[in-house]
């Protein structure tokens, strides 16, 4: 029988958590990638652009997460668990480019969910929407997740 | 030329991006993203995980290829030139892949001295199959 997904998150907003960013993380992340762009992974190019440091990658944004929040709550809430999740969509809006040792404040939301039925069956999509500002309050991005469920 | 400097003036609709290949994707790659991302989900690092899930295996992290496509972009618009990007995730990408991402220039727009360029994206694996499709703008600077 297939699964039931909980609506009743729908609109649910996350406790606001900030997040610093770390000038190692950044390399690392763009050394996952394999992106050894210079104005990621080298600090003189950094100084000398017109950002005065480094700047990290465009995705960079999906690590910033609550790390003081049990990353399995959402799921259990809506009644699934991660080996029924896939990601489905991801969008990011950047404003300015995120920088090491600003702190960034993160404010997400579960901004909508529909059902549809694919070729693999009935799937639930739990979009959750993140606002990213500084430290003058100025938004530097917004993300956009979409998680499929398989129900 | 990697990194060359690239002006609003000289983009036209219908250019194509400079195809990035990825990979071949190894799972040590996916466990230095998972690290880097801190996205530790087994299903992209425990086959037999993944194929109890109904799966059939590892695969790569959405992001990752995500990051790929960024990549592309910013090769050629360069780094934090890019203002929007947005991707579904069309199908899986499993160890071995070879991931190629390419776009093409669909619109441009001028508007107070920020000057627009917007492009398709999409990134293919080594059967032509498209595993990542969307949608991105970059700000590029202009000679004029």
């Amino acid at each position: 029988m297939p699964i039931q997904i909980n609506r009743a998150v729908l609109g649910k907003e996350f406790p606001p958590y900030a997040v610093t960013v770390e000038r190692g993380k950044v390399k690392e992340f763009a050394r996952a990638i394999g992106d050894a762009n210079p104005f990621y992974l080298d600090d003189r190019v950094g100084a000398a652009s017109e950002w005065g440091d480094i700047i990290a990658p465009p995705t960079f944004a999906i690590t910033f997460r609550d790390e003081a929040a049990d990353t399995n709550a959402l799921l259990r809430e809506l009644g699934t668990d991660i080996s029924r999740v896939l990601h489905g969509e991801q969008e990011f809006e950047i404003h300015r480019p995120l920088q090491p040792g600003r702190t960034y404040l993160c404010r997400a939301r579960v901004s909508d969910i529909y059902e549809k039925t694919g070729k693999s069956g009935p799937m639930a999509f739990v979009v959750r929407e993140t606002t990213v500002t500084d430290s003058d309050n100025e938004i530097v991005a917004v993300m956009r997740g979409v998680t499929v469920v398989r129900l | 030329m990697k990194y060359a400097k690239v002006y609003a003036d000289g983009v036209n609709v219908g250019d194509e991006l400079p195809p990035l290949v990825k990979g071949p994707v190894q799972q040590i790659q996916l466990t230095r993203y998972a690290g880097a991302s801190g996205d530790f989900n087994p299903i992209h690092q425990d086959d037999e995980f993944a194929k109890a899930a109904g799966m059939g295996g590892v695969f790569a992290h959405g992001m990752l290829s995500m990051g790929f496509v960024a990549q592309a972009l910013t090769d050629w618009a360069g780094a934090g030139r890019v203002a929007k990007l947005g991707v579904r995730f069309a199908a899986l990408v499993r160890l071995k892949d070879v991931v190629t991402c390419r776009g093409r220039v669909v619109g441009k727009s001028s508007k107070d001295d920020r000057h627009l360029v917007e492009l398709e994206v999409w990134a293919e694996n080594q059967r032509g199959e498209k595993i990542v499709t969307g949608r991105a703008t970059v700000e590029l600077p202009s000679r004029a």
